[in-house]
């Protein structure tokens, strides 16, 4: 199992580790990573907003905090600092402002504990990351956000590693559901060449060209009159970002059956999906029927944080 | 001390000189936002910086590679004054404090033989700067050179031994099998945390009071740096409108072909060329007269630019100037004073105008009336200002006055008058608007010349309205009327 992952992660220079709710693992992967690849590589650390809390604040769990091998690069706020253990080498000041105060890069120059609070803003976090990569990184990794927000993650990181578990819900159907989900539209094809603009209407453009570019959200009221009325049949919808796509699994399904080509400006791939099949909530899905299900519905390693990153 | 409101600084484009230059560091940009004005008793220190600009320009063309160099190390330069002055007080300062007042002197370090290079022929005056080796020799003790801040293990023998018993507790960390063998080893390791905590700590106040008998010096060097970043604005701003070093004089003013950049710019985009103004002015009230459209406020205004940018230490955009300095600088703009609440427009006119009179008196004054007293009927409105000139004549300040009332002019000691339409035939112009079929005030504003000459003895408001109303073809019932009562 575990070699399928590594060998996931090493395919992406950077990348994004989101999840589907609390507690579905992103520190315990975080931190896996960090321990098994961070000691050959250096990899560049920081988290989309504040992460790193050693109690998580909305369900009062324990929490593993992250734990970084020495030579890792880490972006985050001024006041955090004081909050870590490593031996610090200051690298860098950004001029990225958070509540926090200025998101500064260190190198950690021993092992040890960190706090992360990142910038919030897609085009921070993209400085930040250069900003490793110029400080000799050889990978970028970002602590994500949760649930729809993370869809956002595409466009900060070619990789996305999607977390979710039993946390999510009570009923395994609608965990595995709403993940498919959300991996489905995380992981639109990129879009090759790009068709003209929407215009008045995307049913105008549709009909004129075949296809269109929406700037905004795509949603069901837009495409379930077109999909009725046949104007999309074999056409070609082109997004933004994977953040902009607000359709019903149901309304994905009939785009897919009718030959619609859903793609996305920019271009990431979820590496792996990993579960956690015990929730902070008190109940436990069967780990095996869990992993075997979400194996079925995704064609990307899924992985058990519980068993296989130990 | 010259101050000089916001929307007066608008006015006479002094707002917009300054928007033309970019001031790279905190300290050179804030030069530029605090604008300081030289006071008339700190002569030398502007004689100073006159020379040093004067001199950045000459050399701005030969060194233009090493300004931007310049340039570009300004602009990483971050506001450390802030951790100098509590470094100063005795606080410790944090590891972010001290990687970037590092980083600064690093800069330093890049910077000063740049400075140098120019400086080699340019010659400043009193812009030196420290060695900046002595501080990073604190901050770097080992001599690494290295762009981070890391408190190296050499910095105390307790310090190397705790972090070699941190690095140990690692790696038995990292081979460690039982859960019990774990916790056991995360508790030692976190007292050893805390332990480097506090020794870094010491160390971080050791360099803090090194750094402390030295926060004079780099605060010092800071200021500097800012004067060099306003120097190399001020010296590019005088290439690009053209700039002299003024003779400064006891009271008289003088300004040869002043021109005034914001005009400049705007007349540029329409494809049209300002026509540079000269005016000599000494002690009392001088008048300027001409046509309305004639451009009497542009030269004044273009005064006022001018004395600004000259007391602020920026070469004075003109072919030849000798300016005295002004204690201050007071202006009464017609369409500023309205804007006061409660009284009519004469009536907040006259307030401004006593309270402007009132800084006037206080030392030698440059004081800029437009077409003062507009505001109320023109029979009472020509007593009023007439008054004024006389009274302005013995008052301690270089007055200049624009109007279009009669007998102000003989009234001064000193009258000026636009050139205007006074060359120009009405037929001419009748012929040109039937052939062209252009606007007539475009044809008008095109022979229109804003130049000024001095008019000796007597002289009454150059009669261009009746020139203007020939020229649009009034009536002829009308134009004959006007005639007849001229």
């Amino acid at each position: 199992m575990v070699p399928e992952l590594e060998k996931a992660l090493a395919g992406a220079k950077t990348m994004s580790i989101v999840g589907m709710c609390k507690n579905a693992g992103k520190t315990t992967v975080l931190n896996w990573i960090l321990q098994n690849t961070g000691r050959e590589r250096v990899l560049g650390l920081t988290s989309i907003g504040r992460d790193g809390e050693s109690t998580d604040v909305v369900t009062g769990t324990e929490k593993p905090s992250i734990f970084v091998p020495e030579g890792t690069l880490i972006a985050t706020a001024k006041d955090m600092l004081r909050l870590g253990d490593v031996t610090k080498e200051i690298m860098a000041t950004t001029g990225i402002p958070t509540p926090l105060g200025e998101v500064v890069v260190m190198r950690a120059r021993s092992d040890g504990y960190v706090q992360i609070a990142g910038p919030s803003i897609t085009t921070q976090l993209k400085a930040v990351s250069e900003l490793f990569f110029e400080l000799g990184a050889d990978q970028s990794i970002i602590d994500g956000a949760l649930g729809r927000k993370s869809l956002g993650a595409r466009a900060v990181a070619e990789g996305i590693i999607l977390c979710t578990g039993a946390s999510y819900h009570m009923s395994m159907d609608k965990v595995i559901e709403d993940t498919l989900n959300i991996y489905r539209i995380m992981n639109l094809p990129k879009a090759d060449t790009l068709p003209p603009e929407v215009e008045g209407t995307l049913e105008k453009t549709l009909k004129q060209h075949g296809e269109a570019l929406v700037n905004g959200a795509l949603t069901d009221t837009m495409v379930v009159p077109l999909l009725r009325s046949g104007v999309l049949r074999g056409g070609r919808l082109v997004v933004r970002d994977p953040s902009k796509v607000l359709l019903k699994p149901d309304t994905l399904d009939k785009l897919q059956t009718r030959g619609v080509a859903l793609q996305a400006v920019d271009a990431a791939r979820t590496l792996c999906v990993t579960i956690n099949p015990v929730s902070a909530y008190g109940w436990k899905f069967d780990k095996d029927e869990f992993r075997r299900r979400m194996s079925e519905a995704v064609d990307v390693p899924v992985i058990n944080v519980k068993e296989a990153l130990k | 001390m010259i101050a000089i409101r916001f929307e007066e600084r608008e006015k006479i484009g002094l707002q917009y000189a300054l928007e033309t230059l970019h001031g790279c560091s905190p300290f050179g940009i804030e030069k530029i936002r605090r604008l300081r004005f030289y006071a008339p008793e700190e002569r030398a220190e502007l004689e100073d910086e006159l020379y040093n600009v004067e001199q950045a320009a000459r050399y701005g063309e030969e060194f233009k590679a090493v300004y931007d160099k310049l340039c570009m190390l300004l602009c990483q330069m971050k506001e450390i004054r802030g951790t100098m002055r509590r470094i100063k007080n005795g606080d410790t300062p944090d590891h972010v404090e001290l990687f970037e007042l590092k980083n600064y002197l690093q800069r330093m370090e890049t910077l000063i033989p740049l400075v140098q290079q120019v400086d080699e022929k340019a010659q400043f005056k009193n812009l030196a700067f420290h060695d900046p080796a002595v501080a990073l020799a604190v901050l770097d003790p080992e001599n690494t050179r290295s762009r981070g801040f890391y408190i190296p293990d050499s910095a105390t023998q307790k310090l190397r031994e705790i972090r070699q018993a941190k690095k140990q507790i690692e790696e038995q960390l990292y081979h460690a099998v039982t859960d019990a063998e774990k916790d056991e080893l995360r508790q030692r390791r976190t007292r050893i945390c805390a332990e480097e905590d506090s020794e870094e700590m010491k160390v971080r106040k050791a360099m803090g009071a090194s750094l402390a008998p030295l926060a004079d010096d780099i605060l010092e060097d800071i200021e500097n740096v800012g004067r060099l970043d306003f120097l190399i604005q001020k010296a590019r701003f005088a290439l690009r409108y053209g700039g002299i070093r003024p003779q400064i004089t006891d009271g008289e003013l003088e300004l040869i072909d002043m021109v005034n950049p914001e005009l400049v710019d705007l007349l540029a985009e329409k494809g049209r060329a300002f026509v540079p103004v000269s005016i000599q002015l000494r002690r009392g009230a001088t008048v300027i007269t001409g046509a309305n459209m004639g451009g009497k406020s542009v030269a004044m205004k273009t005064v006022a630019l001018n004395v600004a940018l000259f007391q602020a230490g920026f070469l004075v955009c003109a072919e030849e100037a000798k300016l005295p300095l002004f204690h201050s600088v007071q202006m009464l703009f017609d369409d500023l004073q309205s804007i006061q609440s409660g009284l009519s427009g004469f009536g907040s006119e006259i307030v401004q105008f006593q309270k402007a009179l009132g800084e006037v008196e206080q030392g030698y004054a440059l004081f800029l009336l437009d077409e003062f007293a507009r505001g109320t009927n023109p029979d009472e409105g020509a007593v009023i200002v007439q008054a004024v000139t006389r009274y302005l004549n013995g008052v301690n300040a270089i007055s200049l006055l624009t109007t279009h009332y009669d007998k102000v002019a003989e009234n001064a000691n000193a009258h000026y008058q636009i050139i205007g339409l006074r060359d120009v035939d009405p037929d001419q112009i009748r012929n040109e608007l039937k052939a062209t079929g252009d606007d007539g005030i475009q044809v008008i504003a095109r022979h229109m010349n804003y130049g000024l000459y001095r008019v000796e003895g007597k002289a009454d408001c150059p009669r261009d309205a009746l020139n203007i109303c020939r020229m649009l073809s009034l009536k002829p019932e009308i134009l004959a009327q006007i005639e007849q009562s001229y």
